[in-house]
């Protein structure tokens, strides 16, 4: 890999030598350990994509023990049809899950998390840190029709400054990618994976740039994207962030802009779209552990609005 | 012949000819023209106004709430904390 490659060539520099740019010297033996791939574009997305719905969002966790809570959650609303975009369906269910988050050690962790919904749908999730270096989450989802169930397993191992990870999934998909921290602000990684089923492979590379104010990634995938997000956090209460997006198999280009307002009482993004498309998504927080949800989504170019409202309970 | 008549009967202009007819009609094609672009200057405009207007609600009055909301907590306490008395630390903007 381009980084380990890196790493290893510039491991002969001596570790007391200043760097002149900053006031710190560059460590090369002690570098922090990066972010998993899946993970680099995290405050990006938290930004710029927050869960929208149309329709009314209504989630009620209640905590039986400090590690064991519940949840019921009811949505009644419209939903984009699975195949055909630009038609929307009525949905309205009900979802009760279990989750159980169980701090073993200091740094250890158990997360199981099930929900079953009135659909017929039911999905589980497992995370677990076996120790230090080495953890595995698994990811199942079974539903009613048939080949939409999914299974997904991920082993990742930890170093001292990289990631790895080895995914299997149903569908016979098997995917491998690295992360490896290359100065103290820079790391740089790949993926690679092959869809049995329909005999696909792909590759792909990513770069992630962080610093305090500032997270820059760049993402290379051969399936046809490369893409950029860039998220400055102007004040412990304020962030911009923005994302660039370009497929050259479908020739297209997208570009959003978005900001990220932590207040005491509520969470507030906004996002503008160069598809035409204005997103906003308000949490305020009534009382302790209320929250009422807004969300609006306004697409002027194909003229679709929809607007949601909701309220969770608990934390 | 029959062509100048006839355009010419459009115009009122008798003898004038070609050149006057056609000046006439330039004339109305200009104002029809004008007619027509203003009128989707005006049609633009009014979509323009309207996108602007439900973007700013959308993402920008939200804001100001929240904002004029938050303003007004920090302002509360602070005041609180300068009525107690205590060397109590002011909230970070």
């Amino acid at each position: 890999m381009g980084g380990a490659v890196s790493y290893a060539s510039s491991s002969s520099s001596s570790s007391s030598h200043d760097d002149k740019r900053g006031t710190e010297t560059e460590d090369w033996y002690n570098l922090p350990c990066p972010t998993k791939y899946e993970d680099i574009t995290r405050e990006a997305i938290m930004s710029l994509k927050p869960e929208l719905f149309e329709g009314l969002r209504f989630d009620f966790t209640k905590p039986l023990n400090q590690k064991f809570s519940l949840s019921h959650s009811i949505f009644m609303g419209s939903v984009p049809h699975p195949t055909q975009s630009n038609i929307k369906v009525p949905v309205s269910h009900y979802e009760f899950g279990a989750n159980l988050m169980d701090p073993l050690g200091k740094t250890q962790m158990v997360m199981l998390i099930g929900r079953i919904l009135t659909d017929g749908r039911m999905s589980a999730r497992i995370k677990y840190d076996v120790n230090d270096r080495f953890s595995f989450k698994i990811n199942a989802q079974i539903t009613n029709e048939p080949h939409f169930s999914l299974g997904m397993f991920h082993f990742d191992y930890r170093g001292n400054d990289y990631w790895a990870q080895l995914q299997m999934g149903n569908n016979a998909f098997y995917g491998v990618n690295y992360m490896q921290s290359v100065t103290n602000n820079l790391a740089l990684g790949g993926e690679g994976y092959w869809l049995g089923h329909h005999r696909k492979s792909g590759i792909g590379f990513a770069a992630r740039y962080n610093t305090e104010k500032v997270v820059a990634t760049a993402q290379f995938k051969s399936g046809g994207t490369i893409g950029m997000t860039y998220v400055h956090k102007v004040s412990d209460k304020v962030s911009l962030a923005s994302d660039f997006v370009y497929n050259w198999k479908t020739k297209e280009v997208v570009t959003s802009l978005g900001y990220d307002y932590l207040l005491q009482q509520c969470r507030l993004r906004g996002r503008l779209d160069t598809n035409g498309c204005i997103a906003a998504y308000l949490e305020e927080r009534l009382n302790v552990g209320v929250n009422f949800l807004l969300s609006a989504e306004i697409d002027h170019w194909k003229k679709d609005y929809k607007f949601g409202f909701g309220m969770t309970v608990g934390q | 012949m029959a062509a100048v008549d006839r355009s010419g009967e459009k115009g009122g202009g008798w003898g004038k000819g070609l050149a006057d007819s056609s000046l006439y009609q330039k004339a109305r094609r200009a104002a029809s023209n004008s007619a027509r672009f203003s009128q989707k200057l005006m049609w633009s405009t009014g979509k323009a106004a309207w996108i602007a207007g439900t973007t700013f609600l959308v993402l920008v009055v939200p804001l100001i709430i929240e904002m004029d909301r938050e303003q007004q907590m920090v302002d509360l306490e602070s005041q609180q904390a300068g009525l107690l008395g205590s060397s109590a630390p002011l909230p970070s903007k």
